[in-house]
């Protein structure tokens, strides 16, 4: 799709436009949804597009064309003109980056297998069948297979392909309305690909929250399952970014340079990791992705930029374009050096918490949020897991939490599902004295 | 257009399918961003495709494109049948579809002010009246994130079974975020939407910058005079506001029939109640609860979903009984019933799945002075920041963001944060008295895999809650 890209940079530069990115996609996704051990719906997603980015004085437009025909094209461009020319600049606006660059390959980031592969319910049915063998009698879930080209033109020398492909898939367990477990597993190379393991981790957890009691309100050491801390995390992917502090969606608002989170606690975000669902060569201005720390022994050390919100405040992109929001790649909690077994010793009394969902803000800036643990939910003593409990919800402060982080776990998982759209890798965290609260009639 | 959409679902039909149906859909629209002053740009939107979802021998295939050629539109449904085919050898009973009327209708929204006419320099003032308004009010509020947004969809859908429904909704909505600073105190009202299926006039009739003014105020106020709310069991009076959220969560989504037959149990979650729940009671008998697609100008707008179905008022509780579930084809026919117009899709590409359009806590016949006067000791609770429900719809937490203290049967200083974490049931039950004046607000309802964030009115009356735990 160059001809297509170069078509429309070299008609918006005739316009007058100043900086123009174009970045086109192919994109070939299949889905299997499944529900109560039988697929629900599969389907299949073929689009072809150009995001088109330009800047006229300072004024700036984009749209998404998906008719890419050459009168569309200069009928669109013409309009996003007459558009810009109308608007106030955005006085904060300060250009995208200079190319060209070296793009270098990244492992494991495409497989032909996962373009080649003609029917998934295999693994769908591998996921339900380890799920019921660890005593689940109901499973639900998803799969993905991926298959993306990106190419990226910009009037600033930048010309730029990545092809990757992912598998993917989702799996809750069921063993009665009450008692359930949830994993997940992603890959972007079909070899690596273990819906087994989420399978059987979903059936396993589900098995043990069988009969739950009712939780109560308190302080707890919580250990969270890497799903449940994954679900946090994703949060620190929008809210890392420049453009949330800006805006005020953020609890890293004025606290560059402090310290936010336990000692020895190191945070990235890494673009450019291999086998990682976020995976990208490049941003959405053509540098090449990186990994960038945001967080280093305790101190936030950076927001996340495009070229213009690093000049605007004197520094580096950290390539994440998003031209007008910078976002995340793949978030990175670093793990620790305790065992899933040390990690539970640590605890006295406490909670395992293996997932949460539908985690709210009351307000950004404070980081006062609540979040509710679904799934298996256990209460340990001494070290063990001694009964489940449901009906609890975590309800505390983003920061807090981040600085009563007592150890880490010493495996890494990558996480990425419904609830976890930007894929974060991390280990089980231990938090010391989480507020847990429930409803009371 | 017309014909591509036909073609698809006949060519479904040649290749074995049992059931097809195409939607075509176009979105054209401009979104436009204003932070802390600065515009950050205009995003036209022009996105338009073809979906089909097709039935073979019990299994559902679904696929898409936004190549609007004939090859790629075969190719799609190639696709689609070649799943269904696939998928129908994973399941344990056949998927079947509820037997409905279907109709060849068109309809549109009439706009008296077009937005279609008007700049995005025009449009842009609107997010500068709120900046004015904000700026001039004497308070602090360093981060303000404005958005607007329109666009027209206009869908055309055919089935096999003689439904062929066109439609031409425009949306018109604003989105602000303010935090307030004062006294090295915080304080926000963010995502707070203003939206209509209609003109610019709505806009202006609904006068945005006046609510963000109000709600700055109150913010400043709630940093100068809140103080903490009681604590323990005390009365509750919730606005409109907090009634809608509390009905959208926990009466709407738990009578969803996917929920209730574990289709989202995956994702969106399941349901506390059960088919045979139909006939209980859940609240109290002032409860009733209306769940309606048809209010005209309503942000959740319909006159036909998208399997094609008529749509009308549903009533999930009615007199404190639940009544209706929301449903769809398939979940209709699992239940032995009539579709209720309950599938929605939010464009082209995604499968219809059972969704909310409007749903609001009916009138009572209280006014909002009666509801107040012979509350003791109490919160009365404006409007909500945090909130939350389990994946059962059960357990849920609202947070007010301006609320007052109610003392003998008077309206008091501003309360911080006062905190509402109760069951659904416990919700329901204690609601003793429910207002005169109806009142909506707009929402965009997450579910679905891939997510589809369907445009929702949630409202309703005030109502008073009796003797619920308030925490702080």
């Amino acid at each position: 799709m160059f001809d297509v890209n170069e078509l429309i940079l070299k008609k918006a530069k005739e316009i007058g436009f100043g900086d123009v990115v174009v970045l086109s996609y192919e994109t070939q996704r299949r889905q299997v949804r499944f529900a109560n051990n039988e697929i629900t719906v599969a389907k299949n997603w073929h689009y072809q597009k150009s995001v088109i980015f330009a800047e006229y004085e300072k004024r700036l437009v984009s749209t998404e064309l998906t008719a890419l025909d050459e009168k569309i094209i200069e009928e669109t461009l013409k309009m996003l003109f007459k558009t810009a020319k109308a608007m106030e600049p955005k006085k904060d606006y300060y250009g995208i980056a200079e190319g060209p660059f070296e793009y270098k390959d990244i492992p494991e980031t495409f497989d032909k297998a996962i373009v080649e592969l003609d029917e998934p319910n295999e693994y769908v049915e591998i996921a339900i069948n380890s799920a019921l063998e660890e005593g689940a009698k109901r499973v639900a879930g998803v799969l993905y297979t991926d298959y993306n080209k990106l190419y990226l033109t910009t009037s600033n020398n930048v010309e730029a392909f990545d092809e990757g492909t992912g598998i993917e898939i989702s799996v809750r367990a069921f063993v009665d309305d009450v008692a359930s477990g949830h994993g997940t597993n992603s890959v972007r190379v079909l070899k690596k690909f273990d819906p087994e393991s989420a399978g059987r981790k979903a059936g396993e957890i589900a098995k043990l929250a069988v009969n739950p009691e009712e939780g109560e309100a308190g302080k707890y050491d919580v250990i969270f399952d890497p799903l449940a801390f994954a679900n946090l995390l994703s949060y620190m992917s929008f809210m890392a970014s420049a453009f949330a502090v800006e805006a005020g969606f953020s609890f890293l608002v004025g606290k560059l340079g402090q310290k936010i989170a336990s000692e020895g606690i190191v945070l990235k975000d890494v673009g450019n990791m291999p086998n990682a669902y976020g995976t990208r060569k490049f941003d959405d201005e053509g540098v090449p992705t990186q990994e960038t720390t945001i967080i280093e022994n305790g101190v936030l050390k950076t927001y996340l930029l495009n070229t213009s919100l690093a000049r605007k405040y004197n520094t580096k992109t950290t390539a994440n374009a998003g031209l007008t929001m910078p976002r995340a790649w793949n978030i990175y909690l670093e793990a620790g050096d305790y065992s899933k077994e040390e990690l539970f010793s640590e605890v006295k009394r406490g909670i395992y918490i293996t997932n949460v969902w539908y985690t709210r803000f009351q307000n950004y800036v404070a980081g006062d949020f609540s979040t509710i643990p679904r799934d298996g939910t256990f209460l340990i003593e001494n070290g063990e897991i001694v009964k489940p409990i449901r009906n609890i919800r975590v309800s505390d402060n983003f920061q807090r939490i981040l600085e009563s982080i007592v150890a880490l776990g010493k495996e890494l998982y990558h996480i990425h599902w419904w609830e976890v759209r930007t894929p974060v890798f991390t280990p089980y965290v231990l938090v010391k004295d989480v507020g847990i609260t429930k409803a009371t009639k | 257009m017309h014909e591509l959409v036909e073609f698809a679902v006949e060519k479904a039909l040649e290749l074995g399918a049992k059931y097809a149906e195409a939607r075509f859909e176009e979105h054209s629209g401009v979104s436009i961003f204003m932070k802390n002053g600065n515009p950050e740009g205009l995003g036209i939107r022009a996105d338009r495709g073809i979906g089909v979802r097709v039935l073979v021998n019990g299994g559902m295939g679904f696929a898409s494109t936004n190549v609007l050629t004939k090859e790629s539109v075969s190719e799609a449904v190639k696709k689609a049948v070649k799943l269904a085919k696939a998928t129908s050898k994973v399941r344990n009973r056949p998927i079947e579809f509820s037997e409905e009327r279907f109709h060849e209708v068109y309809y549109e929204v009439r706009m008296k002010k077009d937005f279609r006419d008007y700049s995005g320099e025009e449009k842009m003032e609107y997010l500068k009246l709120i900046e004015e308004e904000v700026l001039n009010s004497g308070v602090n509020v360093p981060m303000r994130f404005l958005s607007y947004q329109d666009w027209i969809a206009h869908k055309y859908f055919v089935n096999n079974e003689g439904a062929k429904v066109e439609s031409v909704i425009p949306r018109v909505s604003i989105t602000y975020n303010l935090v307030v600073f004062e006294e090295g105190q915080v304080e926000q009202a963010p995502f707070v939407k203003t939206a209509f299926t209609g003109g610019l006039e709505l806009i202006e009739k609904a006068e945005p910058w006046k609510k963000a003014l109000n709600d700055v105020k109150a913010l400043h106020r709630l940093i100068k005079e809140g103080k903490k709310p009681p604590e323990g069991k005390v009365d509750v009076v919730i606005s409109p506001e907090v009634a809608g959220i509390a009905v959208h969560e926990s009466v709407g989504h738990p009578y969803e029939a996917d929920r209730i037959f574990g289709r989202e149990a995956a994702q969106a979650g399941e349901s506390f109640v059960k088919p045979e729940m139909l006939g209980q009671k859940i609240g109290s008998e002032v409860v009733t609860v209306i769940e309606d697609p048809t209010i005209p100008n309503s942000w959740g707008f319909y006159l036909y979903d998208d399997e094609g179905v008529k749509a009308r008022p549903r009533y999930l509780i009615k007199d404190g009984i639940i009544t209706e579930f929301l449903m769809n084809r398939e979940y209709a026919y699992y239940l032995g019933t009539h579709s209720n117009a309950s599938a929605r899709a939010i464009n082209y590409d995604r499968e219809p799945i059972v969704r909310m359009a409007n749903t609001y806590l009916a009138p009572g016949d209280y006014s909002f002075e009666e509801l107040i006067e012979d509350v003791k000791l109490g919160v009365y609770m404006v409007s909500f920041n945090e909130w939350n429900i389990d994946d059962r719809r059960y357990q849920q937490r609202y947070i007010g963001r301006e609320a007052y203290l109610i003392e003998n049967g008077e309206i008091k200083h501003p309360v911080r944060r006062p905190i509402l974490e109760i069951t659904t049931k416990g919700l329901w039950s204690s609601v003793d008295a429910v207002g005169k004046e109806v009142e909506f607000y707009p929402g965009t309802c997450g579910k679905g895999e891939p997510g589809q964030g369907v445009p929702v009115w949630m409202g309703g009356a005030s109502a008073r809650l009796r003797d619920v735990v308030l925490r702080r």
